[in-house]
């Protein structure tokens, strides 16, 4: 058993991820019985994998869930793909996985070219640095789902305003469904968000006055951007809470919603595909820019 | 064995000589036993709805099924309709036309509304009343049973009857249920009274509506409507206030006007909250200014953007024929093979019987020879007995089977009577 589930790779649950989408996919172009049970058979095959996978490296590694960046960005993709199942549980006939499993396989693209190294740890800054860790997953899984409600809004919206009947494959939740969903997601983005990047500050500061940080590193880009995002998530929530009473306030909450997944995705582009010292202690050597695994 | 229909429908029967042709529930009942009484050992089963009136007959091998024109002729007489009028304008088929022309009929091959499901109980019933008139059988009892396995296959395999094609189904399923998940938590606003107001109502309470207020020029009108539905009567000149209100508004006056303007809706806007407001403008001329349709949060619909959306839809129920027509077709061969195969079951019946008759005299003289054998013994040698004629029988029986799907197999039939002396 041991050995199963050592040999699990990250391409098994993703290449399952991507066959559910596949069958996602095909919903717009034919009918077929069996679909949704293969769908619904290989997105639990891969969750299930998933969770080995992340349980073994929990176990057996010096990484535990969101120690390295490869560590977070596979329990972001986890925490989405069990969001998924359950969604297309809820409501078979909604195609969910068009909209939330690209953004799955997004995520996990990135864990793959991110580093596996585990963040420095002592035990005064692992307590602070998982706080850090949590709430940062939370904001990301929360405009990850919100985006996603977002871009099925905009659509569901843009048929209704064509006045097109809807395609058969291609049932989107009602407009009030997805609404409800952007309701919960702007405040619960912004918060964890913020007390992501508040527990962060704390997290240097303590690293500081240990001895572990020259200074604190205010121009490391990882904290500009993970800054600006914040106060974007922010703003978009008070934007939403503005509106809410007047009409359109669906419109306006859906393209904040959009714009927010939007600057994460950059934020996670430029976090991956950047150089930072975020994360490293001083006397280390700079990690790469990226590191493609074979 | 045999089969054969006659009947018409909208598509060669005018509809003055299709309602004089149409049966009632009490009429069919009727004519199932005049049928019984002049063609007696066939089975029928007679399907007459507003589209259609059709008459299947089956009969076994020594009471053949009367052709589709004796059929024409007996429901000429049932009608008392002349059977020079009638008998051009309806079709009449035997045996696997029947098969395939049943099977596309039950499916909505054949019906006005293509795909439409309604059929699949007509047939279903039509069945059910020849039962119990006792004029169903063995043979139009597979026959209708395999009819509506079809039709489910069809539903189930193909988006034939997936797509909405009536103007109030899709302003409800597809535009209002597109806007708002639930509608027992949303008032609904009726204005104007007449058919497709009810008609759209129908399917706004089976997704759920009960707060319902009905506005109307006549004040008896829409209390009377009120009352039939557990809604509230209002007055037109309350409309403002109704529009700040209502979550679904469905208007469908006869007015010549605009009966809310965009200045009267702009009315009402600030007391709606920014709630979302479904307007499905079903009135020729619209009752709507269509400019209140680019206002936000507003969703308006008219009846010209409902046609399309059916038009589109009838469009894409007519792709999908090809598919419910190879599944027609798979059945009916289906059928037919079964069908063909039960023919050979005499034959099969008098081989089985002369062998076994055969086989018991050989045991009983074995057993006189051997009187020492217990029961046991007996037993088993009986079993052995069984089990080489079932072997010995097996060859002919498959190669019978595999020719009843390409046909009676008559050929084989004669030889096997001829080879082993079977008499009919």
């Amino acid at each position: 058993m041991g050995e199963f589930v050592a040999g699990i790779s990250v391409v098994c649950f993703a290449a399952s991820y991507l066959v559910a989408l596949a069958c996602e996919g095909s919903r717009l172009l034919f009918r077929s019985g069996i679909r949704g049970a293969a769908m619904v058979a290989f997105a639990a095959a891969g969750l299930v994998a998933h969770t080995l996978f992340l349980g073994w490296r929990a176990a057996h590694e010096p990484a535990v869930p969101l120690s390295s960046p490869f560590d977070w960005y596979l329990l972001a993709a986890w925490l989405l793909a069990g969001a998924y199942l359950w969604a297309t549980l809820a409501n078979p006939r909604t195609p969910v996985g068009l909209f939330l499993l690209p953004v799955v396989l997004g995520l996990i693209g990135a864990a793959e070219i991110s580093s596996r190294e585990p963040f420095p740890q002592s035990p005064a800054t692992q307590a602070w640095g998982a706080v850090h860790g949590v709430f940062n997953l939370a904001a990301s899984v929360a405009v990850a789902v919100g985006g996603t409600a977002g871009v099925m809004w905009l659509l569901q919206a843009g048929r209704l305003a064509q006045h097109r009947a809807a395609a058969p494959g291609l049932r989107l939740p009602s407009l009030e469904k997805l609404a409800g969903t952007l309701r919960w997601t702007f405040p619960a983005a912004a918060s964890t968000a913020a007390a992501g990047f508040v527990s962060g500050l704390v997290l240097n500061a303590v690293n500081h006055r240990r001895g572990l940080l020259d200074t604190i590193p205010w121009s490391d880009p990882v904290i500009l951007r993970l800054g600006a995002l914040v106060a974007w998530l922010v703003v978009a929530a008070a934007i939403a809470q503005a509106v809410r009473q007047r009409p359109g306030a669906a419109r306006t909450s859906a393209f904040l919603a959009v714009a927010s997944l939007v600057c994460l995705t950059a934020s996670i582009l430029w976090g991956v595909l950047g150089h930072s010292r975020h994360g490293v202690p001083p006397d280390a050597p700079s990690p790469p820019p990226a590191r493609v695994r074979p | 064995m045999t089969l054969a229909f006659a009947g018409g429908t909208h598509r060669t029967v005018p509809l003055d000589l299709r309602e004089r042709l149409a049966f009632s529930a009490d009429q069919v009942a009727e004519a199932l036993r005049r049928f019984r009484d002049r063609f007696p050992g066939r089975e029928v089963v007679l399907l007459s709805t507003c589209n259609r009136v059709e008459l299947y007959a089956a009969g076994g091998a020594d009471s053949a099924a009367p052709s589709p024109g004796q059929i024409v002729s007996f429901l000429a007489e049932c009608r008392g309709i002349d059977e020079r009028v009638l008998a051009p304008v309806l079709d009449g088929d035997r045996d696997e036309a029947v098969v395939r022309h049943l099977f596309g009929v039950a499916s909505g091959l054949d019906s006005m509304v293509l795909g439409e499901p309604q059929i699949l109980a007509q047939v279903k019933q039509a069945w059910a009343v020849a039962q119990d008139s006792r004029t169903a059988g063995p043979l139009t009892g597979d026959l209708f049973q395999a009819a509506l396995r079809t039709a489910k296959r069809v539903a189930s395999e193909t988006a034939l009857g997936r797509e909405r094609l009536s103007i109030p189904s899709v302003a409800v399923n597809d535009f209002a249920r597109g806007v708002f998940e639930r509608f027992d938590d949303k008032r609904v606003l009726l204005v104007g009274a007449g058919k497709m107001a009810r008609e759209t109502l129908r399917y706004l309470r089976e997704a759920g509506a009960r707060d319902i207020v009905v506005l109307n020029r006549t004040a008896a009108r829409s209390a009377e409507l009120a009352a039939e539905i557990g809604g509230r009567a209002g007055s037109l000149a309350d409309i403002v206030a109704e529009l700040a209100a209502a979550d679904l508004v469905v208007s469908t006056t006869g007015a010549s006007q605009p009966v809310v303007t965009l200045d009267a809706f702009r009315q009402a806007e600030p007391r709606r909250g920014g709630r979302a407001l479904v307007v499905l403008d079903l009135a020729v001329p619209r009752d709507f200014d269509p400019r209140i349709g680019t206002r936000p949060g507003v969703w308006l619909t008219a009846i010209d953007d409902l046609a399309a959306a059916c038009d589109a839809n009838r469009k894409s129920r007519q792709r999908e024929v090809p598919a419910a027509l190879a599944i027609v077709d798979e059945e009916a061969r289906r059928f037919m093979g079964d069908l063909h195969h039960r023919s050979t079951a005499p034959v099969i019946e008098r081989l089985r019987a002369g062998w076994s008759e055969t086989g018991d005299a050989e045991l009983e003289r074995l057993f006189r020879r051997l009187p020492g054998l217990d029961e046991a013994a007996r037993d088993e040698i009986r079993q052995a007995f069984e089990r080489y004629a079932a072997k010995l029988l097996h060859p002919p029986l498959k190669s019978l089977r595999t020719a009843s799907h390409s046909g009676p197999p008559h050929g084989l039939l004669d030889a096997l009577k001829r080879l082993f002396d079977l008499k009919d």
